[in-house]
């Protein structure tokens, strides 16, 4: 455990600070929005972690089904929950981003709705994986989690298929899209340090689902022992 | 407030989610290992002794 503090706080306090340095001080001030355009350097990474934790969420979930396999229940349960903080600070930087742009917190549009209903769908799914009774809660939340992955494309596609409040794609949006080569630059380079970010608290909490699965085994083998 | 108050709350809750998530984490791995440990130590019986924590065990 010690080794594991002293190898991912040290990591995490890098890749955070690594982050906000390129955001802060070497991205250029955008012209529009000015310096407060700078939390789309934290909004976007987290979105996408958020969205990759949940696509292994998904795999694993599927594989789960398939080979009721321990470990991918736990890299299922570690991915949902990664993916619930992640989207939290997705869901608390836009509303600070689009207040001082927009001039309000939140609008049903339906990119804001549609990422607030799939964070809720992941902490459905941790609520049910906590609180379900009963020896088949891994087989209902990899049920549920293969059903709740399908709001993940429409989360994706939503600023495509509807031009409401939020802004249409930036990248790959159709020709008059893209970001000026510096902006770029450090999105690129934040998105990567985000993606290790979240691979490093995968691991951590994929580690911490393995230790509780094994500390289950241990009571249950203690209570029979008790019973013989 | 000026735009800059927006910026800083959103770094300042984005490092304070993800350290105190990390936190979270390391002190539920240490209380989690910790038990693991109590629980072998009170049992003598072979079964007991083989809980290594990462090893899902049959009930």
């Amino acid at each position: 455990m010690k080794k594991l503090a002293l190898i991912s706080i040290p990591l995490t306090l890098f890749l955070l600070a690594l982050s906000s340095y390129l955001a802060l001080a070497v991205a250029p001030t955008e012209s529009t929005m000015g310096d407060v355009q700078r939390i789309f350097y934290y909004h976007v990474p987290s979105g996408w972690v958020a969205g990759l934790c949940f696509t292994i969420n998904f795999l694993a979930s599927i594989y789960y089904l398939w080979s009721r396999s321990p470990a991918s229940d736990a890299v299922a349960a570690a991915s949902a929950e990664v993916g619930v903080v992640f989207g939290a600070v997705l869901l608390i930087t836009g509303p600070l981003w689009a207040r001082p742009v927009w001039g309000i917190w939140w609008t049903w549009d339906a990119r804001l709705t549609t990422t607030l209903i799939l964070w809720l769908i992941y902490v459905s799914y941790l609520v049910l994986r906590r609180f379900a009774a009963g020896g088949q809660t891994q087989v209902l939340a990899a049920a549920f989690a293969i059903f709740g992955f399908a709001d993940v494309p429409i989360v994706y596609f939503s600023i495509r298929w509807f031009r409401t409040q939020h802004p249409a794609p930036v990248i790959g949006g159709g020709p008059d899209s893209g970001l000026a080569p510096p902006i770029l630059h450090v999105f690129l380079t934040n998105l990567a340090l985000f993606t290790v970010l979240g691979m490093i608290y995968l691991v951590l909490r994929y580690k911490l689902q393995m230790q509780e699965q094994a500390l289950e085994s241990a009571h249950a083998q203690a209570a029979l022992k008790g019973v013989a | 407030m000026n735009s800059i108050t927006f910026l800083k709350a959103a770094y300042t809750i984005a490092w304070l989610v993800y350290l105190g998530y990390l936190g979270r984490i390391l002190l539920r791995l240490r209380r989690v290992e910790e038990e693991i440990k109590e629980v072998a130590v009170s049992s003598s019986s072979p079964a007991a002794e083989n809980i290594r924590p990462g090893v899902q065990q049959r009930a």
